[in-house]
């Protein structure tokens, strides 16, 4: 692939390397043009597709596993009434 | 108090009740979620979540009708956790970013980045191996995997919750990934999952 075309590349013309461009993906920091070239890139490079898909996984298993729950219903009636006593 | 530098608003009561109702309020949950994850305990994390919510009421003129509410809460939540909370707990002595940063721009890091922990070990780990992994981070590393990965923030807004240059978030951030791999590698191995083929 022409490095022209790799969207990943600053302004002042430096060359990503492959971990730079798996940080920005896994932190999803991309654009849509850079999600699509980074997967043709992953085609051809093992290490960025290995280390993607176990990143992936992880960042997966964080959000289906640590979001807590809802905040109790006691919380949001306590701060509207303390709210309410304020303006009053 | 030192948020966001908007100039100051004005609103009616009326105003600053549909603010809080339309623009605040949904974020209750994941505030909630930000507050156990740093404090790891429920009552303090409610305790933060109703002092952050009362700030922010009281503070309301110096949020900016539309623009992002939920950064601005995070900040203050982070806020209030670094100065009422944390001050109060006994945290050991925090990392040295020096040495994070040292450390991110070594060579050392790409033997670290091999791949040797595999997903299939992952898929296994339906339990609570995960949420003890990310709970036992130092709270600085913890921070950064809950407002990227739980919460989507974009680096520019980490950096504003934060305090910190959008540089050092990205260190902290590919930091932290790698300690939490290291964690899950150990948990893999005592499930018996062989990493190193
Ligand atoms: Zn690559």
């Amino acid at each position: 692939m022409a490095p022209s075309s790799n969207p990943f590349i600053q302004p002042d013309g430096k060359k990503p390397t492959c971990m730079e461009m798996l940080q920005l993906i896994i932190d999803n920091q991309v654009t849509e043009e850079q999600r699509l070239y980074f997967s043709q890139h992953m085609g051809h490079c093992l290490p960025c597709y290995k280390k993607y898909n176990v990143d992936m996984a992880i960042k997966e298993l964080l959000q289906s596993k640590c979001c807590g729950g809802n905040c109790p219903d006691d919380i949001v009636a306590e701060i509207k009434l303390k709210i309410n006593s304020m303006t009053a | 108090m030192e948020l966001e530098e908007a100039p100051r608003q004005h609103y009616t009561e009326n105003e600053k009740q549909l603010i809080f109702n339309n623009e605040f309020m949904p974020h209750i949950h994941s505030m909630y979620n930000f507050g156990y994850r740093l404090t790891l305990d429920r009552d303090d994390a409610k305790d933060l979540v109703q002092d952050t919510y009362l700030k922010a009421y009281r503070f309301i003129e110096s949020f900016q009708k539309g623009t992002n509410a939920k950064a601005w809460l995070f900040r203050i939540l982070k806020n209030s956790f670094i100065n009422d909370y944390r001050k109060k707990s006994k945290e050991p002595n925090k990392v040295d970013y020096q040495e994070v940063e040292a450390y991110y721009n070594s060579e050392e890091v790409d033997r670290l980045i091999t791949p040797d922990l595999r997903v299939e070990s992952l898929k296994d780990m339906m339990g609570d191996e995960i949420s003890n992994a990310l709970n036992s981070l130092d709270v600085d590393f913890r921070t950064v995997i809950i407002l990227c990965d739980l919460e989507d923030f974009k680096y520019e807004e980490m950096a504003k919750i934060l305090d910190i240059p959008i540089g050092t978030v990205r260190s902290r951030l590919h930091r932290a990934r790698n300690l939490l791999k290291e964690k899950l590698k150990s948990y893999a191995k005592t499930m018996g999952y062989n990493n190193n083929a």
